[in-house]
């Protein structure tokens, strides 16, 4: 018997990240500097006491399922719960692939039900911030809301998300997603915590539950369920596109206290430690306002950027307003400016990329968003 | 399954001053992110083996929180695994190396362990190798043990041994003449030895200095790469921080910076650890930086070692020189060198009158503070002997009348200059006007007299003291009386020899009207030391070793348990000795010397002192030389059966001057009675120097059963006479055993106390003297590059008064 478990939905392939999830789930994507996406729901829910934690995966799982392993580094590896990787696999004639975030649980109840838990926590794996799921269990519980959402105010872009309509005692009266006009800043996290016999009933009552925003949460106020609204203010980003994902990392540049990373007390971010050395800062090496991780190897200037471990800045080599992701190679006088590059990219002497607008620099594409400048 | 099981030897002790007063050495810090520890057991790992003990002295909670089950090396096995196995025998004291008798203690281990042989290494290592290739080189050159050497030839403490082997010594540690592995392969006739040099950098860290080394080796591009390879990676234990983060105006050069860190100055040359901070305008150069360090804005230091939690505060200057690192304590805050007021107040100092080495260091230290800058003030009662010789220079500043065992006594404080330290001087007939300092019945009163005179004058001296230093018991009831006064002054007690305490009945208490209750006084009886030892803000004590012994009844006795309530507060600051003690300036030998004409000049001196003391002039005689108390303190239960011994070699001569107890006196006149050629005994009190058999003798012996600090074998290192000690207090802080290999270390020293060992070393010292001279050339060298002085001894003492204050 559990009080609450949570599962994390890692599923979606994320395709506006391009080639940067290639070979990985998004979930598995490098955020500033030392950080996997993953690191922040993972550590939210260390940082909660939740002690069971299912990984429903679906696209190329295998760099998020190495990269976890027992959950050792967020603290999660328990014995009894702990984390479990639920993938598809065969079932009598049909192999369970996913049609959506509902359909995805619904195939793994069975993980659920082995629990025998009041409540279940449905979190996406990718999203950017901080939050103890504890008071929103306890809201939960204070007004015997059969769902729960937690929602925040977005003042742009609200037409990717679910939008919430509320009462004046925060219970949800309305829920459109992605609507086309929307009528109040108030979205949906894609964070729930359901009582599991309601969650129960929802997905097992109609055949065509597959997805929470489109299909579940709206039948569910159909059904006059009580859904309450929890508002959470802290700093969040969905990081769907490589605009975002490169703002994001820009955000975390700008705030010199940004998530208060560096503080083990306010529920602190842990992330998988790769045994790198620490970073070296070479004789022509210049760095500044920038954030750079193990393993890297500095010889060149490097200014405004986020540089993710085991990359090595040749001199003569300028970064202005980068994200390199892990175990790239700059060689000597590359100019780089208000670029992506995606992981194990190596640029060749005297490349030069200049952008105004965010540009992803991959294997492939290399030469058509830059060129060699002798 | 891997046929090699390790034993890390966590024993060591190294000489690291205050970085290892939180942690022992395997736990220290190293390349901005690792622990030493780290490098051994990953090599473990690397290697395939999973069979690893480790063999902690004292505090070993930072090396089991740094290792938790092992997993982080793989270690956490069904079978084998790692062990830490804590010492059983509380007694045991300091050791360099792992002993086959610390081994006994688990022989169950090495009975279980199924390998089949074991390597043997110390926790405190810095280097990247397989082990499999060291046993493959061990069991092709079919040896008995191979020894393990650095690059550059240096010993690293690293042995392979067939396991078998290794128990059977184990099994009799107590009848061998081997204390170790390195005994074992120094002086073994039976075994075939071999030594490995691996080549790779690699680094035995035993102090500060090497530990600075070892860290700005990392910077040289081949050596980061030996170390920090992706084939054979290093673990540490995982920990949370964000990644290193630089400020809009850093400018970092050839440095290594760890995660979590925050760079907004200036850093070159430098390690920089996790978490550590340098603010804007910092700068920060050849130094390391350890975790949550903060350097705050304008302040500046070189070479450094700032331990964990260290804040150099806003426009700080710290410097350090590569021959004097700055080395901080952990959460320690530095400011720049700023003046001091400090009052010591002792029963006896140097000019004025001594008894003892508390005199020479209570003065020399006061003269040294002044000179640094600091305000230094002392205070000492008023006996007629330095009225007599100062009276015409003494100022009278105040009188009082104090009230003491119901009675009023008249007190007047006088003061004398000099050299801007300023000297007090408390005049009160009734217990001051004697012939001796102390012997006296009332002692108790007297000096109980003595502490409250202090107190009730600290009103009248110039500079009212920011701190206030106790040395040995005379003093010991100030911060007792200051508590009971509720003055808040902070007090440092130096313990000078742990057996004078200063025992009297509760009297004495009664006498000073104490109104307050206090559970530190046990009912019937004062104890000044123990009071003191209580109530004083900070401890300290003449040498890091001793410090260490004084945890253990054997060095303390009665007093271990308060000794150990305080271990926190205790330090270990070395004495010195004085730039006037140099054979270059000595006018009393026969020929001055420096290292330029060292060998010539012994020689000369050496012919000097045989015709002065009556012996065969021959200067291929080994001529061994003591100066000391002939007391049982310094040895003389087993010196005397070793003498018995070592005299049948004719080779050997021996000088002695001192005196002491009759006893050992007849004894020693007696052998010089029956080795008339080769025995020298000066058993009177002699006025003359002693520098002549400093500069003269070959061997200078100091087998000390116990030794706080120690001068003797610090002026005999300044001459270039190679000392022989035993392991213990100052001597152990002092003395490095010459290591023949790497043609380190200074001296000889042993560890037991027993005759046995005494006589094994003198024959080493003896071999290397008449059968290898570069060999005894570069231990003269070796010594006379040694130093060990006052002013350095008392730039750690402010630095402790800095602490104490803040």
């Amino acid at each position: 018997m559990k009080k609450i478990i949570s599962m994390i939905l890692v599923g979606g392939k994320g395709t506006r990240l391009g080639e940067i999830t290639n070979e990985k789930a998004k979930p598995a994507v490098s955020f500033g500097g030392k950080y996997r996406l993953i690191d922040f729901t993972l550590s939210n829910i260390s940082n909660s006491n939740i002690d069971v934690c299912g990984i429903i995966t679906q696209y190329e799982p295998l760099e998020l399922i190495n990269y976890i392993g027992n959950g050792t580094s967020w603290d999660l590896d328990y014995v009894d719960g702990g984390i479990r990787f639920l993938t598809p696999y065969l079932k009598k004639d049909s192999i369970l692939w996913q049609k959506g975030t509902g359909h995805a649980v619904k195939q793994f109840f069975d993980f659920i039900n082995n629990y025998d838990t009041e409540y279940v926590l449905i979190l996406p794996g990718d999203h950017i911030y901080k939050m103890d799921y504890m008071p929103m269990l306890k809201a939960t519980e204070a007004a015997n809301s059969d769902i729960t959402i937690a929602s925040t105010n977005l003042f742009e872009e609200s037409n990717r998300f679910g939008v919430i309509e509320t009462d004046d005692n925060n219970f949800i009266i309305g829920f459109e997603e992605k609507p086309d006009k929307p009528n109040s800043n108030k979205v949906s996290m894609g964070i729930y915590i359901f009582k599991t016999k309601v969650l129960e009933e929802l997905l097992f009552g109609d055949d065509k539950m597959y997805d929470f925003g489109n299909d579940i949460i709206p039948y569910a106020l159909k059904a006059n369920k009580k859904i309450l609204n929890y508002d959470f203010n802290g700093y969040w980003r969905d990081v769907g596109t490589i605009e975002s994902l490169f703002r994001a990392n820009m955000d975390m540049l700008n705030d010199s206290n940004f998530l208060e990373l560096n503080s083990s007390k306010n529920l602190p971010v842990f992330s998988r430690s790769l045994n790198l050395e620490p970073h070296v800062i070479l004789n022509n090496g210049l760095v500044r306002a920038s954030v750079i991780a193990d393993g890297s190897q500095i010889d060149g200037e490097i200014n405004h950027s986020v540089i993710a471990y085991k990359a090595i800045v040749k001199k003569g080599s300028v970064i202005k307003n980068c994200c390199l992701l892990s175990n790239v190679v700059i060689e000597e006088n590359v100019k780089l400016e208000k670029a992506i590059v995606n992981e194990q990219v190596v640029l060749p002497k005297n490349y030069q990329s200049i952008n105004s607008d965010i540009t992803l620099i991959t294997k492939d594409n290399l030469f058509e968003v830059g060129e060699i400048v002798e | 399954m891997n046929n090699l099981f390790v034993i890390v030897d966590g024993t060591n002790h190294g000489s690291f001053s205050h970085l290892t007063r939180h942690r022992v050495p395997g736990a220290m810090p190293y390349g901005a992110k690792f622990r030493l520890i780290d490098f051994t057991l990953s090599n473990c790992k690397n290697s395939k083996i999973f069979n690893v003990a480790i063999f902690p002295y004292g505090n070993y909670r930072s090396l089991s929180d740094q290792i938790g089950s092992g997993s982080r090396w793989d270690l956490n096995r069904r079978k084998d695994g790692i062990f830490i196995l804590p010492p059983k025998v509380v007694s045991s004291t300091i050791d360099n190396e792992i002993s086959f008798q610390r081994m006994h203690e688990h022989i169950e281990y090495f009975n279980r362990s199924i390998q089949e042989y074991a390597l043997i290494t110390p926790a405190n290592i810095v280097m990247n190798y397989d082990y499999n290739d060291l046993l493959e080189q061990h069991i092709n050159a079919k040896v008995d043990i191979s020894a393990i050497l650095a690059e550059n030839n240096e010993r690293l403490k690293t042995y392979i041994i067939k396991k078998d082997k290794l128990v059977e010594f184990i099994n009799h540690y107590d009848q061998i003449q081997f204390r170790n592995l390195t005994d074992v392969f120094d002086f073994s006739t039976s075994l075939k030895k071999q030594t490995i040099r691996i080549n790779v950098p690699s680094f035995l860290i035993d102090s500060a200095k090497d530990l600075f080394h070892a860290n700005m080796q990392l910077l040289v591009k081949s050596v980061r790469d030996d170390i920090f390879r992706d084939d054979r990676p290093i673990f540490s234990k995982e920990t949370m921080s964000a990644t290193a983060r630089y400020g809009k105006d850093a400018l970092v050069k050839n440095s290594i910076i760890a995660s979590g860190a925050i760079i907004e100055g200036e850093v070159i040359n430098s390690i920089i650890g996790r978490k550590a901070k340098v603010e804007k305008n910092a700068k920060v150069v050849n130094s390391v930086i350890m975790n949550h360090g903060l350097v705050e804005e304008n302040a500046y230091i070189q070479y450094s070692i700032l331990d964990k939690e260290t804040k150099v505060l806003n426009g700080s200057k710290v410097l350090g020189s590569i021959d004097k690192l700055f080395v901080s304590e952990k959460k320690q805050i530095v400011t720049s060198e700023k003046s001091i007021s400090v009052l010591q107040v002792s029963a006896e100092v140097n000019p004025f009158i001594k008894t003892g080495g508390l005199a020479d260091m209570v003065g020399a230290n006061a003269e040294e503070y002044s000179k640094l800058g600091n305000k230094s003030q002392v205070i000492l009662p008023l006996y007629p002997q330095i009225k007599t010789k100062y009276k015409l220079l003494l100022k009278n500043i105040s009188d009082k009348t104090i009230k003491f065992n119901n009675k009023e006594y008249k007190a007047t404080l006088y003061s004398l200059n000099n050299n801007n330290t300023v000297y007090y001087f408390i005049e009160t007939s009734q217990f001051f006007d004697r012939d001796r300092l102390y012997g006296y019945d009332d002692d108790g009163f007297r000096f109980a007299y003595f502490a409250l005179a202090v107190i009730e004058f600290l009103d009248a001296i110039d500079d009212y003291p920011s701190i206030i230093h106790l040395h040995d018991w005379h003093a010991s009831l100030i911060p007792l009386l200051l508590k009971e006064k509720n003055i808040k002054i902070k007090t440092l007690l130096t313990i000078h020899n742990i057996e004078y305490q200063g025992n009297f009945s509760n009297d004495v208490l009664k006498a000073l009207n104490l109104k307050k209750t206090n559970n530190v006084i046990r009912p019937g009886q004062l104890n000044f030391l123990e009071t003191g030892i209580h109530l004083a803000d900070k401890l300290s004590t003449v040498s890091e070793t001793y410090k260490d012994e004084l945890s253990y009844e054997f060095y303390s006795g009665n007093l271990v348990e308060a000794i150990n309530r305080r271990t926190r507060d205790f330090y270990g600051i070395l004495n010195g000795i004085g730039e006037d003690i140099n054979p270059k300036t000595d006018l009393e030998i026969k020929q001055s010397y420096d290292l330029i004409n060292v060998f010539k000049a012994k020689e000369i001196n050496k012919l000097d002192l045989q015709e002065r003391l009556n012996l065969p002039k021959d200067i291929d005689k080994f001529l061994i030389g003591m100066v000391t108390r002939i007391v049982e303190q310094k040895g003389f239960d087993i010196i005397i059966p070793a003498l018995e011994e070592v005299l049948k070699n004719p080779e050997i001569q021996f000088v002695i001057l001192g005196t002491g107890d009759e006893n050992y006196l007849n004894q020693i006149r007696d052998l010089a009675k029956r080795y008339p050629n080769q025995v020298s005994a000066n058993l009177e009190y002699d006025a003359t120097n002693p520098n002549y058999i400093y500069a003269g003798a070959d061997l200078f012996l100091m087998p000390s059963r116990y030794e706080p600090c120690g001068l003797g074998q610090m002026i005999a290192l300044k001459y270039g006479t190679i000392p022989l000690v035993r392991q213990t207090g100052g001597l152990n802080d002092t003395v490095e055993n010459f290591d023949l290999s790497s043609k380190r270390g200074n001296g000889f020293k042993f560890y037991n106390y027993d005759s046995r060992d005494l006589i094994f070393q003198v024959e080493h010292a003896f071999t290397i003297f008449k059968e290898s001279s570069p060999d005894w050339r570069q231990l003269i060298i070796n010594a006379m590059n040694s130093s060990y002085t006052i002013r350095e001894s008392a730039q750690q003492y402010l630095e402790l008064y800095e602490k104490i204050i803040q």
